[in-house]
C-alpha cells in the first residue's frame, strides 16, 4: 500500500509533468518521421535526461517509447511508409484503406487499438512482472525460439495475397538478403565482398524506407495522372460505426495475445508481432479475403499486436534485467546511471518505482491517444498538399532519416536501390511482405538453430527438443500446407464445378444431338 | 625571439620533448587546440562506449578550453570508425574511442586494424570480465566447474563469436585445461540470460551484465587482478582456482599514428586529468565499470600485448 502511494505521489511533480510533455512531442516526431527510431530518439534524449531524477528521467524516456508507437502508424497509414518498424504491417490494410477515402478512419482505430494493446500489456506487467518473465526465459530458450521464428516465417504464405508462389519466391529473397554480413554464430564474413558497410548486413531501417515509401513515391512518379490526383485527401468517416467496432473484437483478442508473446521474448519487438498478430487475425477472420485490401480487421490485428508487445518488454526488462527490445537496451544502461539498475530485485527493493513505470506508462498511453485523436486531422492537412510538393517532401524525410541512422550516405544509397526493388516487385505483381520478414526472421532463426546444434550435443536429446519445439514445428508445418491443400482443393471444386457444367451441357448437347441429327438428316 | 617561444611551449604543452622539436612545430603546437576536437566513437548512441566517450569528451572540453564533439560512426563491429580514423591528417583533432576490438578485429576480421596505426592515448576505463552459472547450479565454486568440465565439455555463453568474452572463455580454458564448448549469443545479457535460464552451463560476460541479473545467477569468479568493488566477496581468478586469468572490456582514446610530440602530450595529459575528475569517477562506477588509467606508453604496451593474445586465442 505505501510503495503504491509513493510511487504514485512521485508523478506528482511538476518536473514529471514537463518532462512527459517534452516526450510526448518528440516521440510523435520521432515516429512520424521514417527512419529515426524510437531506440534512437531515446538514446540521444538519455544524454540528457541522465542529469534529472529517475522519475523525472524516466518520464520523459518512457513517453518517448510510447507516443513513437502512435507516431509511426500516421506515415504508414497515409503514404506507405513505415514511421518505425513496428508498424510495417500497418501498411498492409492501413494505406489501402486511406487510398479507398478512409483515412480518417484508419487512424482513428489504430490509435484506439494501440491504446488498447498497450494498456493490456501494462497489466500483465503491473500484476505478474516476475512470474511471467521468468517462465518466458525457462521455457523460451533457443530451440523454441527457433521453431517460433519458423512458425513466424510461415506468415509468408498468407502476406501474399495474390499467388503463393511469388511470396514465396519474395520470402526466400529475403531470407537470402539476411545472410549477409558476418553471422553471429561463428564470426565469418558472408557475401561481403570485403566491403566493411556490408559487415553488418542490409540495414534494416533502409530496407522498408526503400521498399515500402521510396517504391510507392516512385510508382506515383511513373502512374501520374491528372485525374488520380490526391486520392487519399478525402478522409471519409473518423468515427467507426457500430458495426465495425463490433468487428474489431476477435482480431483485438487474438493479436492482443501475440504481441503480450511476443513482446516477453528478447530481441523480438513490435515489427515481427504486428506481423505475426496479422496473419492470425487473417486466419480467424470470417472474411480473411479482405486483408490486405483494406480490412478493418486487418489494421486492428497489426496494430494490436505491435502496440502489445511494449508491456511484455517492459516486463522482461524489469523483472530480469534482460532487455526486451532496442529501446529498453537503452533504458537499461540510463537506469544503471541513475542506481536503479533493472532485475528482480527491483520488485522487491523499490517497488515504488515499479508502481512509478506503470504509472508513467499508462499516462502516456492516455495522453497519446488523446494527442493522436484531436492532432489527426492537421496531419491529414498535409495531404492535401499538390502530390509534387508532398511527395518530394517525403524523398526528403526519408533520406534524412535513414542518413542519420547511421551518419553515412552508403545507409540512403541502400534505401534508394531497394526503392528501385521494391517498384520493380509491385510492377511485376511480387509483395514487399514476406522480403522484410525474411530478412527480419531469417537471421533469428538461424542463430537460434546455430545454438541449438551448439547445445545439442552436450545434453539429451529430449532435455533440449522440448515438446514445446516440436508443436511449434508441427504448427508450422500445418500452417505451410493447410492454406496450399485449400487452394488446391478450392481450385478443384471449381474445376469440377465447371467440368460437372461442362459435362452437363455435353449431355444436354448429346441429348438434344439424337433429336437434331435425326431431325438434321430428315432435311 | 625562438627562446621566447620556447619558453612559451615548455609553460603551455607541459612537454618533456618540447625542447627538441623544431621551432616551427612548436610555434603550431603552442595553439593547439585552436579548434573544435572530433571525438569518433564507433558505436551507437546509448551503449556503454558511447556514454563512457560522451563522459570524457564534456571532461576534456573543460581541460582543454575547445569544444570535444562526440560523433557516432557505428558499422562493422567498430572498423569503420577505426580505420576512418587512420585515415584523418594526423594533427589531433579527430580522435577516437577505441575498445577491445581494437586489438581484435585484424585478427577475427581481416580489417585493418593494427596497433600500429595508431597513436595510443590512454586507457579510461575497464568492464571486468565475470564466470558465472545459473542461480539453481550445482557449481559453487570455478574448481568445481573446472573439474566437472573434465569428464565432458560444458557449454559456455558469450556475447558472440569473436568477441572479448569469447576470447576469454577460451582463454580461460587453455590455462586451466577445461573443457568450455562456447555458445554465441546476441549480446552479453541474452548470454547471462542463457546461464540463468539453464539453456548454458556457464557465462563469461562483463561484470555489469552478470550484476543487471543478480539472484538469477550466481558469479563464480572476476576475470581480473583484482576485486570487483560492486561484488567484494566473490574471488579473483588466481584466488578461486590459483591460476591468473585477466580478461576484461578496457577501452582507450586513440589517434591516427604520427601526432607532433607536444600535441601528443597535450591529449595524453588532458585525458589523464579527465578521468581524475570526480563527475567522471563517479560516472563510471555508477555504470559499473573500474577507472582504470594507463598512460600513453603503458597503454601501447599492453594493446600490443592484447594482440598478440588474441591472435593466439582467436586466430
Amino acid at each position: 500500500m505505501n510503495a503504491l502511494t509513493d510511487g504514485i505521489a512521485s508523478l506528482l511533480d511538476i518536473q514529471v509533468l514537463i518532462g512527459m510533455i517534452m516526450g510526448l512531442g518528440l516521440g510523435f516526431l520521432v515516429g512520424a518521421f521514417p527512419g529515426i527510431t524510437a531506440t534512437m530518439a531515446v538514446a540521444l534524449a538519455s544524454g540528457f535526461t541522465l542529469t534529472l531524477e529517475p522519475v523525472q528521467g524516466l518520464a520523459v524516456l518512457l513517453t518517448i517509447y510510447v507516443a513513437a508507437n502512435f507516431g509511426d502508424r500516421v506515415p504508414a497509414i497515409l503514404v506507405n511508409t513505415p514511421g518505425t518498424p513496428a508498424s510495417i504491417a500497418t501498411t498492409l490494410d492501413g494505406y489501402p484503406m486511406a487510398k479507398q477515402g478512409r483515412a480518417g478512419l484508419a487512424l482513428t482505430i489504430s490509435a484506439i487499438v494501440s491504446a488498447i494493446g498497450i494498456l493490456a500489456s501494462l497489466v500483465v506487467f503491473a500484476a505478474a512482472a516476475i512470474p511471467i518473465a521468468t517462465i518466458a526465459r525457462d521455457y523460451f530458450k533457443s530451440p523454441e525460439l527457433f521453431a517460433l521464428v519458423v512458425f513466424g516465417l510461415t506468415v509468408m504464405i498468407s502476406i501474399s495475397s495474390k499467388s503463393i508462389l511469388k511470396g514465396v519466391l519474395a520470402g526466400l529473397f529475403g531470407l537470402a538478403l539476411g545472410t549477409v554480413g558476418v553471422f553471429p554464430a561463428t564470426g565469418d564474413q558472408r557475401l561481403t565482398f570485403g566491403s566493411l558497410d556490408l559487415w553488418e548486413g542490409f540495414n534494416f531501417i533502409a530496407v522498408i524506407i526503400g521498399l515500402f515509401g521510396i517504391a510507392e513515391l516512385f510508382d506515383q512518379l511513373l502512374t501520374h495522372h491528372k485525374s488520380k490526383i490526391r486520392p487519399i485527401s478525402s478522409l471519409g468517416r473518423w468515427w467507426p460505426n457500430k458495426a465495425e467496432l463490433k468487428q474489431i473484437r476477435r482480431p483485438l483478442g487474438v493479436s492482443g495475445l501475440v504481441g503480450l508473446g511476443v513482446g516477453l521474448i528478447p530481441a523480438a519487438g513490435g515489427d515481427i508481432a504486428g506481423l505475426i498478430g496479422w496473419d492470425r487475425a487473417k486466419r480467424i477472420s470470417k472474411h480473411p479475403e479482405e486483408f490486405g485490401k483494406g480490412s478493418i480487421e486487418g489494421i486492428t490485428a497489426s496494430d494490436t499486436a505491435s502496440s502489445a508487445t511494449l508491456g511484455g518488454s517492459l516486463t522482461t526488462t524489469m523483472a530480469l534485467g534482460v532487455p526486451g527490445d532496442s529501446v529498453m537496451a537503452i533504458m537499461i544502461g540510463s537506469m544503471m546511471i541513475w542506481g536503479i539498475a533493472p532485475g528482480p530485485d527491483l520488485f522487491t527493493r523499490r517497488p515504488d518505482l515499479v508502481v512509478s513505470i506503470t504509472g508513467i506508462m499508462l499516462i502516456a498511453t492516455v495522453l497519446s491517444l488523446g494527442l493522436s485523436l484531436v492532432r489527426m486531422k492537421g496531419m491529414v492537412k498535409l495531404l492535401d498538399l499538390p502530390h509534387h510538393y508532398l511527395w518530394s517532401a517525403i524523398l526528403i524525410f526519408c533520406i534524412i532519416g535513414t542518413y542519420a541512422t547511421t551518419n553515412s550516405l552508403y545507409t540512403v544509397g541502400t534505401m534508394m536501390v531497394f526503392g528501385v526493388i521494391g517498384v520493380l516487385m509491385k510492377r511485376t505483381g511480387f509483395p514487399a511482405g514476406p522480403v522484410v520478414l525474411g530478412l527480419l526472421l531469417g537471421p533469428l532463426a538461424e542463430e537460434n538453430l546455430a545454438r541449438t546444434l551448439t547445445i545439442l550435443p552436450t545434453k539429451p536429446f529430449i532435455d533440449v527438443i522440448s515438446p514445446i519445439t516440436i508443436a511449434l514445428l508441427l504448427l508450422s508445418l500445418l500452417s505451410l500446407v493447410l492454406p496450399i491443400i485449400r487452394r488446391h482443393r478450392q481450385a478443384r471444386a471449381e474445376r469440377s464445378t465447371t467440368l460437372a457444367e461442362a459435362l452437363l451441357d455435353r449431355d444436354a448437347a448429346q441429348a438434344r444431338t439424337p433429336d437434331d441429327a435425326p431431325s438434321a438428316s430428315k432435311k | 625571439m625562438a627562446g621566447v617561444l620556447g619558453a612559451a611551449i615548455a609553460l603551455v604543452g607541459c612537454s618533456p620533448v618540447s625542447e627538441v622539436a623544431e621551432p616551427g612545430e612548436t610555434a603550431a603546437a603552442s595553439t593547439f587546440p585552436d579548434k573544435d576536437i572530433r571525438l569518433i566513437i564507433q558505436a551507437n548512441p546509448g551503449g556503454g562506449s558511447d556514454l563512457s566517450s560522451r563522459a570524457l569528451a564534456s571532461e576534456l572540453e573543460k581541460i582543454l578550453g575547445v569544444s570535444v564533439i562526440p560523433e557516432n560512426m557505428p558499422g562493422a563491429s567498430g572498423a569503420l570508425a577505426m580505420e576512418f580514423v587512420a585515415q584523418q591528417p594526423a594533427d589531433g583533432y579527430v580522435i577516437g574511442f577505441g575498445p577491445s576490438e581494437i586489438a581484435m578485429l585484424n585478427t577475427t576480421q581481416n580489417a585493418n586494424v593494427l596497433p600500429e596505426n595508431y597513436d595510443l592515448l590512454g586507457q579510461i576505463m575497464l568492464a571486468p570480465g565475470v564466470i558465472s552459472v545459473g542461480a539453481d547450479s550445482p557449481y559453487e565454486t570455478l574448481q568445481d566447474l573446472i573439474d566437472a568440465s573434465k569428464d565432458s565439455a560444458l557449454t559456455v555463453a558469450n556475447s558472440g563469436a569473436g568477441s572479448i568474452w569469447e576470447a576469454a572463455t577460451l582463454g580461460l580454458a587453455e590455462e586451466t585445461g577445461a573443457q568450455f564448448t562456447t555458445v554465441a549469443y546476441d549480446g552479453g545479457a541474452t548470454a547471462v540470460a542463457a546461464a540463468a535460464s539453464g539453456e548454458a552451463v556457464a557465462a563469461v560476460s562483463g561484470a555489469g551484465e552478470a550484476l543487471a541479473q543478480k539472484g538469477a545467477v550466481r558469479v563464480l569468479a572476476v576475470l581480473n587482478d583484482e576485486t570487483y568493488f560492486n561484488l567484494p566477496d566473490v574471488p579473483t581468478a588466481e584466488e578461486a582456482i590459483g591460476t591468473a586469468a585477466v580478461y576484461g572490456g578496457w577501452g582507450g582514446i586513440y589517434a591516427p599514428a604520427g601526432l607532433p610530440d607536444d600535441v601528443h602530450s597535450i591529449l595524453e595529459d588532458a585525458i589523464a586529468q579527465a578521468v581524475e575528475t570526480d563527475t567522471y569517477q563517479a560516472f563510471q562506477k555508477q555504470s559499473g565499470n573500474m577507472v582504470v588509467y594507463r598512460d600513453s606508453a603503458e597503454f601501447t604496451d599492453f594493446v600490443n600485448e592484447q594482440f598478440t593474445l588474441f591472435q593466439k586465442l582467436l586466430g
